[in-house]
């Protein structure tokens, strides 16, 4: 046999070698299934957040599994309702951590059960990926609990860098005395960095059905943009009630599909600094928001990826672990960089999440309709 | 004939004291978990019976003490770094003084006015608690509680905890029964079925309302302190006025006027819930439809049932005889 007859033998073996790998890879998991816990409030106050991250996950699990599971073997998502309660979320991770014995913990969705159930992941070195950004200070100890969604002080720091795009140096703000509070207290530091002078804030109640006079106190200080940072519609309705005619620029948390229907024809020419722009995904994101239209007939948002990713991370870590290994080593094969749908993050990072700023997208409103706007802040 | 019951009476307690023993260690850890959850609802819900159940008074505050309770061990334990005792010492002398000093004008009020009373006093609350993240963390609430720790013995599983918080809510039910037995509690009584007759007897209404007012106070803080160290985290979440609502379920649902009818209704609230979980989202509208039928079908509670039960048997057994 000559030399180019033994090379070409050699590249078509590789070739055929190649394929059955790639065949393999694509063949349904079977065998024993390792159990993944997840917690979400899929009813009471968070339910808007929990029912996407439920649909996410399950569509992960069929994901993962149709391309062979980890090594061969199948994943079952057992996922709990903890009704938007922590104290409800505390026994649901007792039960799956203690009762079916899952390997991790993905969830909860709201930042009260997240550090009442990382109280025990962390005292069990249990792996736990949060749908949150992280919390109080209590939870940088927690070097097994990742987060999936980023700290306030990175979406504070995304409406600075719209604002700064713009060349708006008068800000106006409108919150809510809840997550708006949250954010706001990481703001007013940053403010100053982009030379943002914030001309007015306003607080009004959580569940407020009216916020007309916030709003006329921040259109009469005369910003050059405002920003509403509120898990509601209403302060989005006041302001095109009163005829602020300035841009506004809404903090993720306003971003659901749920919230712009009720934001009725004020949802116009709003920005907002997100991650999953359903109707004009990045290339990355592509594939998932295919395959979630294609699964149930609806444009996913930033949570239903948040809960695909964190699915994801813990099928990797679980890859690169193996199935049987100890809580430790689980925990130090998440502590690694991974480009996810939502973001690129970095969980050996301080902040357990390590979003960069470069992972936002800009979204506009126009009509109601999402767009996704060319604006991107450098890594 | 009296000494067999003595001892039939004392076998049973020796039975269900040890049924009470060994169940955190027959238990699964999240059913252990649920069973410290009862006891710490049982404490809470003690109060709430007390005012429902002997002075007719709906209290939708309880929430507020609750909270102070959880709140004042947080900030006492963490902020501070003072011993655990600390954090329950200042939650009930802070609850009890409130309670006293708001109490003093709104229980003047009577029937759904005071009830819409305690309401407000519950929202204000709830309102402060976001507001002040200053000293309550507002939405990110205050995290890190340490475990309780007895002489060296760390309370950190539910197993250990369950002993701690069920000595804790026996005592407080010894407390309750010895009020409601007292002349106070025949006071009480009085005051509820006729305050008209109560007052002409000398019966000082305000001060009786207000003493039981600041006892169920006393209940809401300890039971607020002992969700604190075993949640090791709280939030404004834990604090709304629909946790208020859930304490007034307690004593409904087990009956109001009986001690053992808290820690049923107690039961009923943590468990129910939790087992209804499982048939998926309409596990809320379930629980709803439950407690519908309880209050129409039971309108004393789940005890007064049983007790209404009982009687048929012993009158149907005389009967019979």
């Amino acid at each position: 046999m000559s030399l180019s007859k033994i090379a070409r033998f050699a590249t078509a073996l590789a070739g055929l070698t190649a394929l059955a790998v790639g065949a393999q890879a694509q063949t349904p998991a079977a065998g024993e299934p390792i159990k993944i816990g997840a917690i979400v409030s899929a009813t009471g106050a968070g339910a808007g957040l929990g029912i996407p991250e439920r649909n996410g996950l399950l569509l992960a699990e069929k994901d993962i599994n149709a391309k062979g599971g980890i090594k061969g073997r199948p994943i079952k998502m057992i996922i709990e309702d903890d009704a938007s309660n922590p104290d409800t979320a505390l026994s649901k991770a007792n039960e799956l951590i203690f009762g079916q014995k899952v390997v991790a913990l993905l969830g909860p969705s709201l930042t009260a059960s997240t550090v009442a159930v990382g109280g025990v992941t962390h005292a069990n070195k249990v792996p736990q990926i949060a749908f949150t950004g992280i919390g109080p200070a209590v939870e940088r100890e927690r070097k097994c609990v990742a987060h999936v969604l980023p700290p306030q002080r990175l979406n504070a720091q995304a409406l600075l860098e719209y604002a700064k795009s713009i060349r708006a140096t008068k800000v106006g703000v409108l919150h809510d005395a809840g997550y708006g509070n949250v954010v706001m207290a990481e703001l007013r530091p940053l403010a100053d960095k982009y030379g943002v002078k914030l001309v007015a804030v306003e607080k009004f109640e959580i569940g407020a059905t009216d916020t007309t006079t916030q709003a006329a106190k921040v259109k009469a200080a005369q910003p050059e943009a405002v920003f509403v940072i509120a898990t509601s519609a209403t302060p989005f309705r006041n302001v095109k009630q009163i005829q602020i005619t300035q841009p506004v620029i809404a903090a993720i948390g306003s971003s659901s599909y749920e919230y712009v229907n009720a934001m009725g024809t004020a949802a116009d020419n709003i920005a907002i600094p997100e991650f999953v722009v359903g109707e004009d995904p990045l290339p990355h994101q592509k594939a998932f928001v295919d395959l979630y239209k294609q699964a149930y007939n609806s444009t996913p948002k930033n949570y239903e990826a948040a809960a695909w990713d964190a699915a994801h991370i813990i099928a990797s870590a679980l890859n690169k672990a193996g199935a049987d290994a100890t809580n430790e080593k689980l925990c130090e094969a998440m502590k690694a960089p991974y480009s996810g749908v939502l973001a690129n993050y970095d969980f050996s990072a301080d902040d357990m999440t390590g979003i960069p700023i470069g992972s936002f997208v800009f979204s506009k409103l126009v009509g109601g309709k999402y767009t996704r706007t060319p604006f991107r802040v450098s890594q | 004939m009296a000494s067999l019951n003595l001892q039939r009476n004392l076998l049973w307690i020796a039975v269900a004291l040890a049924v009470w023993a060994a169940l955190p260690f027959l238990v699964p850890r999240n059913i252990a978990d649920l069973l410290v959850f009862t006891g710490i609802y049982t404490i809470a819900g003690l109060g709430i019976g007390l005012l429902l159940g002997h002075c007719g008074i709906v209290n939708l505050a309880q929430a507020t003490f609750y909270g102070l309770g959880a709140y004042a061990s947080a900030y006492c334990t963490v902020m501070m770094g003072w011993p655990s005792i600390t954090g329950f010492l200042v939650g009930a002398v802070i609850s009890m003084a409130l309670a006293y000093v708001i109490g003093r004008p709104i229980l003047r009020l009577t029937g759904y006015f005071l009830a819409l009373g305690t309401l407000a006093l519950s929202a204000i609350a709830s309102a402060l608690f976001f507001e002040w993240d200053w000293l309550t963390g507002g939405t990110l609430g205050i995290g890190g509680i340490p475990k309780l720790d007895l002489l060296g013995f760390v309370l950190d599983r539910p197993s250990r905890y369950y002993f701690f918080v069920w000595i804790v809510a026996f005592a407080c039910m010894w407390a309750a029964h010895n009020l409601v037995d007292s002349r106070s509690g025949l006071m009480l009584r009085a005051m509820r079925d006729s305050s008209t007759a109560a007052a002409a007897l000398s019966v000082d209404l305000q001060s009786l309302r207000t003493r039981v007012f600041v006892v169920c106070a006393l209940f809401g803080s300890l039971a607020g302190s002992l969700f604190a160290h075993h949640v090791s985290f709280v939030s404004t979440q834990s604090f709304t006025v629909d946790r208020s609502i859930t304490f007034l379920l307690i004593p409904v649902i087990g009956g109001a006027t009986s001690i053992p009818g808290i820690v049923v209704g107690a039961l009923f609230i943590t468990f129910l819930p939790e087992l209804l979980s499982k048939l998926g989202d309409v596990h809320q509208i379930l629980f709803g439809l439950a407690l519908v039928a309880v209050v129409v079908l039971m309108p004393d509670g789940l005890m007064g049932a049983w007790d209404r039960f009982r009687a048929r048997l012993v009158a149907r057994g005389g009967s019979d005889a």
